[in-house]
């Protein structure tokens, strides 16, 4: 089964803080972005066994700098928007594939409430995603 | 008073310098604008962005910077038909902008040079770029010959060419398709593509002729020293075949 | 508190308390040197253009074990510290070289190809982005270093020699004001130095990387400019000052550094340090190695400007959370280091106290390695085993790895990586004034005698440089060796020092700069092949005198320079036959003759093209000037006949033209180019279209 793997830096994400100033001069009333990388691995029935897998290979995390998340579901969140290429990159993730299928953008506004779906749509367009390339999936 | 060109500087940008310098070599009046001070760029004639990692490339390659203040005054310029010229990362910024190939509406990109093919990593190699349209059909090439080949070197990690079939068409339709790749000897095949470019496209012209947006750096290929194919007898300080598109880019602002 | 900084201070790794005492002895002065090791960097005179006096800064320094634990950004920080260290001397960055030793990585899909994989990309990514050419530099690829690789990093600066910017502040500094600029102080650093000194176990690499530095290259790039108009306006306004990178030992490593060699003191508010988190304890403040800061002492009316042309002008707060250039402390005439945090005196020793030095007497076992007379090999069936040469791992194409390094940027590259043995600039605009830069250091001599492998190093980066048609300067060096502790394996270090000072002698080249990096060990304490890595500095007066790549013309002799031994120890074609072979004494005076043969035939600009005979041996030399021919679009071959073609007899390979009228006097003509696309050596024919295939596919399995 494909399961959906979440990473995210521990340490400040410099690009998120920077996404967060270009939307609120967009116009996108965001006051904190939240992003994380997300992995497809089709053999993810054994969460534990997938986790060691990651972790052991160093290619795309890193215990230092990593937060990793297993998620329940291969979609976005509420108040999340995926950014996927047309074209995924698939790499070779301790001896299997994995593919690196979007990067999820959270953005939240005052007191960390989630943005709506109006507010995400606005962001992909004017900035998170280049639809020559990418699509946005709420 | 001649023309006055502007090179911006965003935080990242790495090749102002020898931009600069070449441009100044071929009698432009080019001098750098920093982005502390972007209010400056207003007074200008020209805009040659210039190659490096604007915003650490943030997000993706030339978004942020495309949305930068600085690049307020380069859409208005190039909306009045002032001439702006993108190298690599400067090309990268002008899709993000939607400027090239201009097909959709301002910074709402239509077509990105994005990570390369097959495989996904930055690549540092010589190449040549063919001139693909008329010369008269951008300003900036209009002092080429006819299928000009322009050395210069491919030091990126995202400058393939990618978009919809229907962008791609009209990019094709359009004429918008400026530069491919081409072996030295003027030959057009995929071993003469460093990056999986989609038509081979290493650069792309507005519709209006006044905006082009190159991948490869000319200016590094620029003087007799840096060609490795030199002849003996060549001056090694004098100008390269590189220079020969920057000097078309100062010739069209002398005559305009 | 004093504690952390001694340790800090005194660790192994930046004291080189168990090493310094043999050291001393390698030449560093000459008539180019304008400055020795002792500072962030050594300096060379490189030329004159306009009237103005021109200097080549080098530095050279390992990243090994960070490395090892954290490839990609273990070797980015390398680039990242080699290049404040340049910088600080009042350069202009020009150019960085990275020498690698990896473990084995036929399994592109093992730990040691990720370690060689993610030590490229980290130096590519952090070089790329700053725009810094990476113009030279090697790989290896032996199982002695499957636990532990190498990353050493050279960096290259040009400055005009009334600019330079020294590493303590001068006479008269009292009241200085101590600024430190770059990112805000944050935790990641702690424990850095200590933390390399030691030997690498499985069981600690997770508990190792807090000690591992965040490499920021966008905010390095922005620093770096801003840090060039400081010495624009320096200039300008005559104004004298010293410039330091923080490295090891955090704020108080450098500020005492920078002080007490003026022969003052420093008073240091850690309050005012601009930190990452709150809440930091002050030892972490004081000592932590967050990258990407130094530290400038700068008289008191030149602190606004400073900080108008960091904070406002390039805006450092803006491009990286809370950094910024900040004033923390002063110049005192007392020769003691005071530490307050909080209106409380945390720590007052003398100066002295933290930068002298102390010594470790360590005992080490005589090294005598067994040197051999020359040797031939019975014949060999050169059909079978010249294509296994080139395919071999230190001999393929190495373009799969380089292509990943911006090699031009910058545009002043004459030679990028890999067009010829060493790279070229053009460091001055407009000048004709050219620099060179090689490196070498082969580690299957250095598994069989330290010495012997030291003084190829020396020779093998020098002919390099001679090679492309410069004149070698001066010589950096990298002692990457095991433990000190084991005298067997300090032996080999004390032996391979020893032999780098006779060979620089000898070649009267002096040391400028370098680094020791020593517990280089496996977790069970195997050491690292030796590894004596030495980079070269040659000047070229005109740049029209560079020798430019490949076979140029049909017909031309092949001439081979060199001295005249058969080698064929630690040679690819003696690991192919399964011999280990032995090594000949190195006679100078044949060395000597060799270079001046070279120097004669390239100022006549009789040499049409060369390179140097070293891994693969003279018949892959010139197969390689048949391939830098053929990527030039010329279609040349050659015709030798050469005693052993593979053996890796130093020299170099010369095509000079028939009539050039050279006395060939000590050379020897081996063959001449022909316009056949093959190569035709001791009768044998081989196709070139089909050597170039084997030697350029095997490591783009790795580097794909």
């Amino acid at each position: 089964m494909t399961r959906a793997v979440a990473i995210a830096l521990k340490i400040p994400d410099n690009t998120a803080f920077t996404a967060a100033v270009a939307l609120r001069r967009l116009g996108v009333g965001v006051e904190r972005v939240e992003r994380s990388e997300i992995y497809f691995f089709d053999d993810g029935g054994d969460v534990p066994a997938l986790i060691e897998r990651i972790t052991a290979d160093e290619t795309i995390f890193n215990p230092n700098t990593h937060r990793l998340t297993v998620l329940d579901e291969a979609a976005p969140r509420p108040g999340e928007v995926w950014i996927e290429p047309l074209d995924p990159v698939t790499l070779s993730v301790s001896k299997g594939d994995g593919e690196k299928a979007a990067t999820s953008w959270r953005l939240l506004g005052r007191n960390d409430a989630s943005l709506d779906q109006e507010a995400l749509r606005a962001a992909a367009e004017r900035l998170l995603c280049n639809p020559a390339i990418e699509r946005a999936v709420y | 008073m001649s023309a006055r060109i502007a090179v911006p500087v965003f935080p990242g940008t790495n090749s102002e310098d020898e931009t600069l310098r070449l441009l100044r070599d071929c009698g432009g009046n080019a001098e750098l604008v920093h982005w502390s001070q972007a209010s400056k760029l207003a007074r200008y004639d020209a805009y040659v962005l210039s190659g490096g990692f604007a915003y650490e490339d943030r997000i993706r390659a030339g978004a942020i910077a495309a949305h930068d203040r600085m690049m307020d005054y380069v859409i208005e310029a190039a909306a009045s038909g002032k001439l702006v010229f993108g190298i690599c990362n400067g090309a990268q910024i002008l899709l993000e902008a939607g400027l090239v190939p201009g097909t959709g509406p301002i910074r709402r990109p239509t077509a990105a040079f994005t990570r390369n093919g097959p495989a996904p990593h930055f690549i540092c190699r010589h190449v040549y770029m063919k001139l693909a349209i008329e010369p008269v059909r951008c300003a900036i090439t209009a002092a080429l010959p006819e299928g000009a080949l322009v050395p210069a070197w491919a030091a990126h990690a995202e400058g393939r060419l990618a978009a919809t079939p229907e962008h791609l068409s009209e990019i094709v339709g359009g004429g918008h398709l400026a530069f491919i790749y081409a072996s030295a000897n003027g030959i057009v095949d995929a071993a003469a593509v460093p990056n999986g470019s989609a038509l081979g496209c290493a650069g792309l012209v507005n519709r209006e002729g006044n905006v082009l947006a190159i991948m490869p750096h000319p200016e590094r290929d620029a003087w007799n020293f840096n060609h490795l194919d030199r002849r003996e007898s060549d001056d090694v300080l004098a100008p390269s075949g590189g220079s020969l598109l920057f000097r078309s880019f100062v010739q069209a602002l002398a005559s305009a | 508190m004093e504690l952390h900084a001694f340790d800090a201070a005194w660790s192994e790794h930046c004291s080189y308390k168990s090493s310094r005492r043999f050291l001393k002895n390698l030449p560093t002065s000459g008539a180019r040197v304008l400055l020795g090791p002792g500072e962030d960097a050594g300096i060379l005179h490189l030329g004159t253009h306009d009237g103005e006096r021109y200097a080549i800064v080098v530095a050279h320094e390992s990243h090994n074990h960070p490395s090892q634990v954290v490839p990609f950004e273990g070797a980015a920080t390398g680039i990242g510290g080699i290049v404040r260290d340049v910088l600080c001397m009042g350069a202009e960055v020009i150019a960085v070289a990275d020498p690698l030793r990896f473990g084995r990585c036929d399994d592109p899909a093992s730990h040691e190809s990720h370690v060689a994989r993610g030590a490229v990309d980290g130096i590519g990514a952090y070089g790329n982005a700053i725009g810094v050419p990476n113009v030279a530099g090697d790989v290896y690829f032996e199982h002695g270093f499957d636990e532990n690789c190498l990353v050493n990093v050279v960096a290259l600066g040009i400055v005009n020699e009334k600019d330079i910017i020294h590493s303590y502040v001068p006479k008269g500094a009292e009241g200085w004001q101590l600024v430190l600029v770059g990112k805000a102080t944050d935790p990641s650093g702690f424990g850095g130095a200590s933390f390399s000194s030691l030997a690498l176990d499985a069981r600690d690499a997770e508990l190792n990387k807090g000690a591992v530095q965040v490499p920021d290259p966008f905010f390095k790039n922005v620093l770096m400019r801003a840090s060039y108009r400081v010495f624009a306006l320096l200039r300008e306004r005559k104004v004298v000052a010293a410039f330091k990178d923080l490295g090891a030992g955090g704020i108080v490593g450098c500020s005492a550094e920078i002080t007490a060699h003026g022969g003052y003191g420093a008073q240091i508010e850690l309050d005012k340090v601009n930190v990452a988190v709150e809440g930091m304890p002050p030892e972490v403040i004081a000592v932590g190695e967050t990258q990407e800061r130094m530290l400038w002492a700068v008289p008191p009316d030149f602190v606004p400007e400073l900080l108008r042309v960091y904070n406002e002008e390039f805006g450092l707060p803006d491009v990286a959370y809370n950094a910024r250039a900040t004033p923390i402390g002063e110049v005192t005439a007392q020769r003691r280091y005071v530490l307050r945090y909080r209106d409380q005196i945390v720590m007052d020793v003398e100066s002295e106290f933290l930068t002298g030095s102390i010594h470790d007497e360590l005992p080490y076992t005589e090294k005598i390695y067994h040197r051999a007379a020359a040797q031939e090999l019975p014949a060999l069936d050169i059909q079978r085993i010249f294509p296994r040469v080139l395919a071999h791992r230190d001999v393929c194409s190495r373009e799969p790895l380089y292509r990943r390094y911006d090699s031009v940027v910058r545009g002043r590259t004459v030679l990028p990586r890999g067009a010829a043995d060493a790279g070229v600039l053009a460091p001055v605009p407009g000048s004709r004034l050219g620099v060179a830069l090689a490196v070498a250091g082969n580690p299957r001599y250095g598994s069989i005698d330290a010495a012997y492998a030291a003084e190829q190093a020396v020779l093998e980066a020098m002919r390099r440089v001679v090679a492309v048609g410069a004149h070698p300067i001066g010589l950096t060096d990298c002692l990457n060796f095991g433990n000190p502790r084991r005298s067997e394996q300090f032996g080999g270090f004390v032996a391979a020092v020893e032999a780098l000072a006779h060979a620089a002698a000898e070649l009267d080249l002096p040391f400028v700069s370098g680094n020791v990096s020593l517990y280089n060990e496996t977790s069970a304490g195997r050491a690292i092949p030796a590894s004596a890595i030495v980079a070269c500095i040659g000047s070229i007066a005109d740049i029209a005198n560079v020798v430019t790549p490949g076979f140029k013309a049909a017909g031309s002799a092949l001439l081979w320079v060199g001295s005249r031994e058969f080698v064929t120890g630690g040679s690819v074609l003696a690991e192919l036959l399964g011999d280990k072979g032995t090594l000949p004494r190195i006679e100078y005076d044949a060395e000597r003759a060799a270079l001046a043969i070279m120097r004669d035939a390239i100022a006549r600009g009789v040499v049409r093209a060369c390179r140097v005979v070293a891994d693969g041996g003279m018949l892959t030399a010139v197969a390689r000037l048949a391939f830098d021919a053929r990527a030039a679009g010329r279609k040349l071959g050659a015709e030798i006949d050469f005693g052993n073609p593979l053996c890796e007899a130093g020299g170099f390979v010369c095509e000079i033209a028939a009539d050039s009228g050279m006395d060939v006097t000590g050379t020897l003509q081996i063959g001449t180019t022909t316009d056949a696309p093959e190569l035709i050596a001791n009768g044998t024919r081989f196709d070139i279209e089909r050597l170039y295939e084997i030697w350029s596919q095997p490591l783009a399995k790795l580097y794909p």
